[in-house]
């Protein structure tokens, strides 16, 4: 009798109903396959079967968008984990982080991801700004993805102002004084916003929790639909402009 | 070349008038619009904030001999902190004769007093205590400064300190935080008329 | 093959409005081709989309001006994510987050700045009238942009074609860098200006 060999549990696995209710095909190797690969994968399938040569030489688009994409994910799965240990009070809020740093397991080392990619995504939504202008891909079909786009580095950063209050220590409550009191330079209505927005007349718990709102569910809500919409507008636009 | 038929092509009712198919997919347009509507304004309506204690209710400070008693200084010029309602307690004639030079001592200035927002309202730093050297309120963070009635000299503040509305009731101190008051524009000048460089400051 | 349908009309001024010659295919199965499908010789088609020229897939053109999405864009991009993800976990092993005392409300740290992204407008806050700074130019700002896309009508893409544009939009990039880093880094306590070498006051 011989035993089984890494190679058979592999085939023993890849023949089973389970794995071939999971997938349909084989390792994708042919242009055919390559296609249907594409195709039928949900996740995959953002993308068409083929593209523009140009539009795939880093130097083209440096992948600016596709950054930003990804630490937009990276953010949503580190803000996940750091809301399980943060309870957005004014009392607590402060302790938490440092309970985060001190004693949670990977927990200065997740804080420290969510904060420096929050920053990094702040820059490239910048620089594909600047790359996109730079090939005047704004122009005709591409204007209205253009403006979904103004509405994302909207969105961005809405969500690094929010997230910035939520260590509630110093450097938090007092950029965010600073940064909503240019609001109330408003000619009308000044202190109304600034209420609205403070929750409150100063920076206090009723700005905490509006913020804290805001930054983990509405926000992300709003930008990740304005991504599909922007992707969606990609392919119907006839992909990456260019070669210019 | 000739003009190929379209699709969308029907035979509509004449110019002017609307099919009832029409009229009602038009009625059903307007109201989802004016439905969504009433939605947008109920969000602000239900997000608008319920504040409730601290800041923007009413703050009873205590009777001028609690003040007195709490801050010996406020009889001699010296504005009275209270955190609370993050004010200043001006006393208005101490504080005047304070910055002349002189030391007179008012204990109970009755409604000559002024309640002083300590927010700056340049971008809402915490204003210090009254700079002893100029004997003005100097903000760290940009440089505005303010004489003692909140009345702007220097620095980039668009105009001087807020204030609550006061009033004494049976000679108990209470500050409506409720309603903030705008300061005087800039070029209130109705005491204190000293120049920025004739005097030390604390703030640069 | 996918055909992409594409009804919207493309910026290419040379093309003719209406769509020629669309190719005559068999439209609907008659009973002139009998059999099953997949049988060859026997296949029925019908037009689902008529593909313009401009399009992605380029019918008539050489086909080499497209790739396969696998392996060429999805390699690239994935190489891409673990370069990313390399860089952030070891850049979060080595930096830390700042963080400083618990927020005091009653005392302001001697430096206030906004978040970086915010200091340029800090800054500019400094020289010009505070509401065309604070409220009409951050409007002003996002709804150019948005606008930007149908303001500029000229077809052309390639830089040297749109000179005043680039420009234009150049300057507005560069001032707002050089304002930005000036908040950054040339200002300490009280906004005063301070070289880098005499001290950084910049949290990010
Ligand atoms: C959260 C922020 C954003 C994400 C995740 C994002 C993502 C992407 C991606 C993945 C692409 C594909 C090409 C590339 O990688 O460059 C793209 C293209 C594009 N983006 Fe964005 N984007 C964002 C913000 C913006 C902003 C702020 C603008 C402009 C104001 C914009 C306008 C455009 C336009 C017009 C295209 C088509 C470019 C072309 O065809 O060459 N996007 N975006
Ligand atoms: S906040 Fe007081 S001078 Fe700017």
């Amino acid at each position: 009798m011989t035993l089984p060999g890494p190679g058979d549990v592999v085939r023993y696995v890849k023949e089973s109903g389970l794995w071939r209710s999971l997938f349909r095909q084989p390792y994708p190797t042919t242009s055919r396959t390559r296609a249907l690969a594409v195709m039928n994968n949900v996740f995959l399938h953002l993308h068409p079967v083929r593209v523009k040569k140009h539009a795939v030489r880093y130097t083209y688009t440096f992948c600016l968008g596709g950054i930003s994409f990804f630490l937009f994910l990276m953010l949503t799965v580190t803000g996940v984990y750091l809301m399980f240990f943060y309870v957005p009070s004014v009392a607590r809020a402060y302790q938490d982080i440092i309970s985060i740093e001190n004693a949670v397991a990977f927990g200065q080392l997740t804080r420290n991801m969510h904060r420096w990619a929050a920053h990094l995504m702040v820059l490239t939504v910048f620089l594909h700004m600047i790359r996109v202008f730079y090939h005047g891909a704004y122009k005709p079909p591409r204007e209205f993805n253009w403006t979904i786009g103004v509405l994302l580095l909207f969105s961005t950063l809405w969500l690094s102002f929010t997230g910035y209050l939520l260590p509630w220590d110093q450097i938090a409550f007092w950029a965010i004084t600073v940064g909503t009191n240019m609001a109330t330079y408003a000619p009308f209505l000044s202190r109304e916003s600034s209420f609205w927005l403070l929750g409150g007349i100063t920076v206090d718990q009723g700005t905490l929790i509006r913020f804290y709102v805001m930054h983990v569910i509405a926000f992300p809500l709003i930008a990740a639909i304005l991504m599909v919409v922007h992707f969606w507008r990609i392919r119907k636009d006839g992909g990456i402009s260019g070669p210019v | 070349m000739s003009q190929l038929p379209t699709y969308g092509e029907v035979h509509g009712p004449p110019i002017g008038e609307m099919t009832r198919r029409t009229f009602m997919r038009r009625l059903i347009g307007w109201g989802v619009g004016l439905l969504s509507l009433e939605f947008l304004a109920g969000t602000f309506a239900f997000t608008w904030p319920n504040v409730r204690g601290g800041l923007g209710g009413k703050v009873v400070l205590g009777s001028a001999t609690d003040i007195v008693g709490a801050s010996p200084d406020w009889a001699t010029g010296q504005p009275y902190s209270y955190q609370k309602a993050r004010i200043f307690l001006v006393n208005v004639p101490a504080g005047e004769a304070l910055v002349d030079g002189k030391t007179d001592n008012v204990p109970d200035p009755k409604k000559n007093v002024l309640a002083l927002y300590r927010k700056c309202p340049h971008l809402g730093c915490q204003i210090p205590q009254l700079c002893d050297k100029s004997h003005w309120f100097e903000c760290l963070c940009h440089g505005s400064k303010y004489t003692i009635l909140g009345e702007k000299r220097a620095g980039p503040a668009p105009r001087g300190m807020d204030r609550f509305p006061f009033t004494i009731e049976n000679g108990i101190y209470v500050v409506d935080t409720g309603k903030l008051e705008d300061g005087p524009p800039i070029g209130t000048e109705t005491f204190d008329k000293r120049t920025i460089d004739q005097m030390p400051h604390c703030a640069a | 093959m996918t055909i992409e349908k594409r009804p919207n009309a493309t910026a290419d001024k040379t093309a003719p409005s209406q769509a020629p010659n669309v190719p005559v295919i068999e439209r609907s199965p008659g009973p002139k081709l009998p059999g099953p499908p997949g049988v060859p010789g026997t296949e029925r088609f019908r037009l689902l989309a008529y593909v313009k020229q401009e399009s992605m897939v380029r019918v008539d053109k050489r086909p080499d001006e497209t790739v396969l999405t696998w392996p060429h864009l999805l390699r690239p991009e994935f190489l891409m994510a673990c370069l990313i993800a390399v860089l952030l976990i070891v850049a979060s092993v080595f930096i830390n987050a700042p963080l400083e005392d618990m927020a005091h409300p009653y005392v302001t740290p001697h430096v206030a700045k906004a978040p970086w992204y915010f200091l340029g407008l800090q800054e500019m806050l400094s020289y010009f009238n505070a509401t065309v700074i604070g409220a009409f130019f951050p409007f002003v700002y996002f709804i150019g942009l948005a606008l930007i896309a149908y303001v500029d009508r000229s077809p052309y893409k390639a830089v040297r074609d749109r000179k005043t544009a680039w420009v234009f939009f150049l300057c507005i990039m560069v001032g707002g860098v050089i304002v930005t880093l000036l908040g950054a880094f040339f200002r300490g306590p009280g906004w005063n200006w301070v070289w880098p070498w005499q001290g950084i006051y910049f949290t990010l």
